[in-house]
């Protein structure tokens, strides 16, 4: 996988001209390092999702500049973003958007043939991930043999396929009940964490916040608040700094919990372990 | 994207039936009515093919014998015997007329034959005997079956009675048959004893046969002496000639009805698989794949289409033998050539609308759940 950080400056994409001009997005910048969890919330014609195709190299900015492993994106000709497209990012969608005619192991080969892997090289891979994501049962079954979770599962191995940089993700949750939904989302952090990639995500979705180290709200076109998140060092859940039911600070360095039970202990081992200092709860 | 395109065309049953019957259809129309042709070509010719003669002497400037009258006086017989090379000269008295019987009246090719005459009579025989006699015929079977009637039944020819002795095959075709009389009784009728229809000769075998027809024509006058194959086309060209226009209508109605079908499916196809295109740019895909996509669709779809139209066209050319039709269906290699390129035609324009489409797809279009 290629390390890498993306980053946009002062983004604004105009619609229109004239008195019909419309800034879908203003003046947003915003950096991602690898292995982080970005989400991004909003309401509805907020801009999320034009932001969205703008990080994803499938609309370019009016202005601004979207860089990614330090090359400019934004500023490809257009019969080169498909490329780009094709290698760097991988892309999760609302409604799975898997290809209904194709086997499940099709539907996630057919990007690495895309991206002009051997048909066996790309057959083989697909195999390996499918089976990483518990779908090894199901490699020759059509999409609508398949659950809601399986079929976001399949498309999680078909933005993987090409070792993308970055996976933008689109309402992953939003076709999925709530357990499901946070197994998809649980499974997104374990491979942004294991395999140092970044995630966006793009949500209405209040129940996945716990997952992302970074949380962003979008209105208007621009970002008006930006939620800081930490990891719970207990159970390790994402917590909002600035809502954590229970903080503790110890030598300087504040911890977050997402509950009494956990600060408490936390503070238990840090005694058990002979540490010793002034503790602040 | 080949691949893709193959489980496109698979996945909707009822699509894949419209587009590859369509096709079929359509490609059997033109096949069929090719076969029809070549058919009757190949029928209307049997006679001269069969002859055994290697040249065909005729009037000066009658280069066949469909719907032209050929006359030569009987004194062109020596003449041409005394040309070197020449083993065998069978004159023949030849008109187009009916063969009646009760309210049946089928048109033939009348054939005045000597007797005992070794060329220019039926060449397969169903039943009763091979030359006639005076008072005798010999006509075709279907002709005999459809008039119901057999070997000891009489017949009408040329105003008189005449008692059927043998039953012909392959003497029939689309427009008329072949009856065979004596010579004798054809000059009767006719009232003519010194003229004569045709020449049959059959010459040394080490011999060229244009040759001899070359020296025919500069030592005898007033005939026309041609090799039995340049005859045969001489008469096929007569046929063609008759019916290319019909030909090319239908095979453009053909090829109409194919396109519209095929055009229709592939676009009703492609728009049914819009999004997925969509999402296929949006992963990253090239126009080129999925113009890729579309084509092979297409050209899958003709392909299938074209295999099942030959299919069909070759089955109903065995179902008509046995139906024993004075119809025969003959698929030439030229004919295939033409429905498969007709085909390619059809898949290329099919595919033109739906990459029109494709092209202006905005792979954004994923994110708004369209």
């Amino acid at each position: 996988m290629t390390s890498s950080t993306l980053r946009v400056s002062h983004v604004t994409k105009r619609y229109g001209k004239g008195i019909t001009e419309i800034n879908a997005v203003r003046d947003v910048s915003l950096s991602v390092a690898p292995g982080e969890i970005v989400l991004i919330m909003g309401p509805s014609g907020s801009g999320k999702t034009t932001l969205l195709s703008m990080l994803g190299a499938i609309l370019k900015p009016t202005e601004g500049e979207i860089r990614l492993n330090g090359d400019v994106i934004s500023a490809f000709a257009e019969d080169h973003l498909p490329e780009i497209r094709l290698r760097q990012f991988g892309f999760i969608f609302q409604d799975f958007n898997l290809l209904s005619a194709l086997t499940i192991l099709e539907n996630v080969a057919i990007v690495a043939e895309l991206a002009g892997m051997k048909r066996n090289f790309a057959r083989k891979k697909g195999i390996d991930l499918l089976n990483g994501l518990g779908l090894g049962e199901r490699l020759y079954f059509h999409p609508r043999k398949l659950s809601g979770g399986e079929k976001q599962r399949v498309a999680i191995a078909r933005a993987l396929i090409n070792d993308p940089a970055l996976i933008l993700a689109d309402e992953p949750t939003a076709n999925l009940d709530s357990k499901i939904g946070h197994e998809i989302m649980k499974l997104l952090r374990n491979i942004a964490k294991e395999q140092n990639r970044s995630v966006i995500i793009v949500s209405h979705d209040q129940r996945i916040k716990d997952i992302a180290d970074r949380i962003l709200w979008l209105e208007d076109g621009q970002f008006k608040e930006m939620m800081s998140m930490a990891i719970d060092p207990i159970c390790g859940m994402s917590v909002e700094r600035e809502k954590a039911p229970a903080t503790l600070e110890h030598e300087g360095a504040t911890y977050y919990f997402c509950a009494k039970g956990c600060r408490d202990e936390f503070a238990d081992n840090l005694k058990k372990n002979g540490v010793v200092g002034s503790m602040i709860f | 994207m080949i691949r893709l395109a193959f489980h496109n065309l698979f996945q909707n049953k009822i699509r894949f039936i419209i587009s590859v019957g369509g096709v079929a259809l359509a490609m059997t129309l033109i096949l069929s009515l090719d076969a029809v042709f070549t058919g009757v070509e190949r029928q209307i010719t049997a006679y001269i093919d069969n002859s055994g003669a290697d040249i065909f002497v005729s009037q000066k400037s009658v280069r066949n014998m469909h719907m032209t009258t050929s006359s030569m006086s009987r004194s062109v017989i020596t003449d041409v015997e005394e040309i070197p090379g020449i083993e065998k000269v069978t004159p023949i008295l030849y008109l187009t007329n009916m063969v009646v019987s009760g309210k049946e009246r089928n048109l033939a090719y009348i054939i005045g034959l000597p007797e005992n005459a070794p060329m220019g009579g039926p060449w397969k025989l169903f039943e009763g005997r091979s030359y006639p006699r005076t008072g005798e015929t010999i006509i075709d079977r279907n002709i005999a079956q459809k008039s119901k009637i057999g070997i000891g039944d009489d017949v009408e020819i040329l105003g008189r009675k005449f008692k059927v002795v043998g039953l012909s095959e392959e003497t029939t075709n689309l427009v008329n048959s072949v009856a065979f009389i004596s010579i004798s009784d054809f000059i009767k009728l006719w009232g003519n004893s010194n003229s004569i229809s045709y020449l049959l000769i059959k010459i040394n075998p080490e011999k060229s046969s244009s040759d001899i027809a070359a020296q025919i024509e500069a030592n005898v006058k007033n005939v026309t002496a041609q090799v039995t194959a340049d005859f045969s086309s001489q008469e096929r060209r007569v046929v063609k000639d008759m019916s290319t226009e019909v030909i090319t209508m239908m095979n453009f109605i053909g090829f109409l009805i194919g396109l519209a079908v095929m055009a229709l499916t592939v676009y009703t196809s492609t728009l049914a698989h819009r999004s997925e295109y969509g999402v296929l740019k949006a992963l990253g895909a090239h126009n080129k794949h999925l113009y890729q996509t579309v084509i092979s669709y297409s050209l899958l779809s003709v392909l299938i289409g074209l295999a099942l139209g030959i299919m069909i066209t070759f089955l109903l050319s065995i179902i008509l033998t046995y139906l024993r039709l004075n119809l025969t269906l003959a698929i030439s290699g030229v004919s295939l050539l033409k429905v498969s390129s007709a085909s390619l035609v059809i898949a290329a324009i099919s595919a033109i609308l739906p990459i029109k489409q494709i092209a202006g797809l905005d792979p954004a279009m994923v994110f708004r759940g369209k």
